[in-house]
């Protein structure tokens, strides 16, 4: 895949003729100095983005195939997003929070609201689901959006930066839980990194300069 | 957004209610004029007289018993309607006359309000007769003097006699007021040499909503009594109560149409801005699996939201201004044809509370679609990255 930006009268390449394939349950970090195209990536797998050239398959099928429908729904149904910046809906409590993916779904209420405690539970804010955003810390929230992620029993859950707003202390916290969900549920997880706390936790790695994959190896 | 809704709402339910009681006052002016129903002959409609009472009711005392027996009728005032020359001795001036059964005449409709100077008829007239002041002045008459009225018979001959002037009545309307002449029914019939027939029937009803079955029920009456009539309501008579409605109607639409634009304009300039300051939130939804349409009824739905809550206390804001102005015991100018001001009485119409109601959602919904579409087709890394 190839992926470029305009930016005034230039064209900037960010990613460029990448082959990458992620298979259930990885854990694989993407790691690079800013401006590799970590994000670009990840959003391009994520259907977030669409490449200038090449494709993304997910689970053998072809997403340029997709309408905008179905690819809102595959990201509703598969995938999960951890975002840099948590980006928790500000007026809804951690358990709406959590909700919102299942209610896109279709679940039922009374599903929904006992997955989104069971998942808000899991990651350790069982006493907070009542509480909006603003009165959590950057961690806390962090958690929330994880427990969204997982909310649909997605396949991959792409994180951006997930700890880069994050103390030391919470980071690791944070990398322990996710670690140990993708080997209690078989969730696979890319991130995007340069955090080395995170890459030393990553069982595949994947390094990224100037947009082009300069090394794919296991941890 | 709320205060837009709010004061717009406010806006078309007062003005609204406003609207109604001027078209109430002008229409009960108009009915004190013209009655809510009159009886004519059938070949008067339509049609203009050649001659004097040409297409009049012969035995009008008769007629007009069969319709006051009506229980749903309040009054019936006959009328005679003629032209002719009034002259003081050295100078003639035209005259359009009516003749009336003075005392219902006096107690029915404006009339005896007009009277600037002497007093209206009383009894049966005698030979009083009241005149417009514009034709009083141009007589150079005033109360107390004679006047010599002539005009023409309905078989064609020239007949006069003297009518005393008893008061001066200002009409209002000045081509009227400068011709205007009433006198009581024996004096006309005397003048017109055409004892016991009338114009018109002027009938007055206890219940305005009755209207139709009464003006039906008096219609066959009179048929099964032997009188060829037909029944007119008021609103095919007083053209310019259409008129003077359809005015207001100009108006008040026109500024209502100036404030739906107004209401529009600031709420896809809010919309717009929250579009723009919820970017990244838009982006984080479309991420999650919203689809664009999802992204547009959320929008429209919060414009909605907006919409009802702004109706809700529109409301309110309408109820208690409506309270304020209705104690402020302020007194409206007279409305077109009527003589006094109306103490100010903005009516609570519900018609005009939903309408307001229809208009705010369909101002929001509007004012939101632009807005609305352009959040669902924000792609979705630039949302997320927007700062």
């Amino acid at each position: 895949m190839s992926r470029a930006y305009r930016m005034g009268q230039a064209t900037v390449p960010a990613v460029r003729a990448v082959s990458l394939s992620i298979r259930a349950s990885e854990f694989v970090a993407l790691q690079g100095p800013s401006g590799s195209g970590k994000t670009t990536l990840l959003n391009l797998l994520g259907l977030l983005d669409t490449p200038d050239s090449g494709a993304v398959f997910l689970e053998g099928r072809h997403a340029e195939s997709l309408s905008e429908n179905e690819r809102s729904d595959l990201r509703r149904d598969r995938f999960g997003f951890v975002f840099q910046t948590f980006n928790l809906i500000p007026v809804l409590t951690a358990e709406e929070n959590v909700s919102y993916p299942m209610v896109l779904a279709g679940v039922a209420a009374e599903e929904r609201r006992g997955r989104a405690r069971e998942l808000l539970e899991a990651v350790g804010l069982a006493d907070k689901l009542g509480v909006r955003p603003d009165l959590l810390s950057g961690g806390q929230r962090q958690r929330v959006a994880i427990a969204r992620a997982l909310a649909n029993r997605p396949a991959v859950v792409f994180a951006d930066e997930p700890t880069a707003n994050l103390d030391s202390r919470t980071a690791e916290g944070i990398l322990d839980l996710m670690r140990t969900i993708n080997e209690s549920s078989g969730v696979a997880f890319l991130f995007a990194t340069h955090d080395p706390r995170v890459v030393a936790r990553a069982r595949r790695i994947v390094r990224l300069h100037d947009g082009a994959v300069e090394a794919d190896e296991a941890a | 957004m709320i205060a837009v809704v709010t004061f717009g709402f406010a806006a078309v339910a007062l003005a609204g209610g406003f609207i109604a009681q001027s078209f109430d006052a002008l229409k009960e002016g108009t009915i004190r004029s013209v009655g809510h129903l009159q009886v004519v002959d059938r070949r008067a409609v339509g049609r203009a007289e050649e001659a004097t009472l040409e297409f009049a009711i012969p035995n009008a005392e008769r007629a007009r018993g069969v319709v006051a027996r009506d229980p749903d009728v309040a009054a019936v005032l006959p009328r005679i309607d003629f032209v002719g020359l009034a002259t003081n001795g050295t100078k003639s001036v035209p005259f359009l006359g009516i003749g009336v059964d003075p005392e219902p005449e006096a107690r029915a409709t404006l009339a005896s309000e007009l009277v600037v100077s002497g007093k209206y008829l009383s009894g049966d007239g005698g030979d009083g007769i009241v005149l417009g002041t514009g034709l009083a002045g141009a007589l150079h008459a005033k109360v107390g003097d004679r006047v010599t009225l002539m005009a023409t018979t309905p078989d064609g001959a020239l007949n006069a006699l003297d009518g005393i002037v008893e008061g001066l009545v200002d009409v209002r309307i000045k081509e009227l007021n400068d011709r205007y002449l009433a006198g009581g029914l024996g004096l006309v019939s005397r003048l017109l040499q055409s004892p016991e027939s009338v114009s018109r029937l002027v009938v007055f009803l206890k219940d305005d909503e009755r209207e139709d079955l009464v003006a039906a029920r008096i219609a066959e009456t009179l048929q099964r009594a032997g009188y060829p009539v037909a029944v007119q309501h008021w609103r095919e008579l007083a053209v310019f109560y259409g008129q003077v409605r359809l005015l207001y109607i100009g108006i008040f639409g026109f500024v209502g149409a100036v404030l739906v634009v107004i209401v529009i304009l600031s709420a896809a300039i809010v919309m717009t801005m929250a579009v723009t300051e919820r970017t990244r939130e838009i982006g984080t939804l479309r991420a999650l699996g919203t689809r664009p349409a999802g992204i547009r009824r959320m929008f429209l739905a919060e414009s909605a939201v907006i919409a009802i809550a702004g109706c809700v206390a529109g409301a309110v804001l309408a109820l208690v201004i409506r309270a304020v102005l209705n104690a402020s015991g302020i007194v409206l100018p007279p409305p077109p044809g009527a003589t006094h001001g109306v103490p100010i009485n903005v009516k609570l119409y519900p018609l005009a509370y939903l309408a307001g109601v229809a208009a705010m959602l369909a101002t929001m919904g509007i004012a939101a679609w632009a807005p609305a579409s352009r959040a669902a087709r924000i792609p979705i890394v630039d949302a997320l990255a927007h700062v």
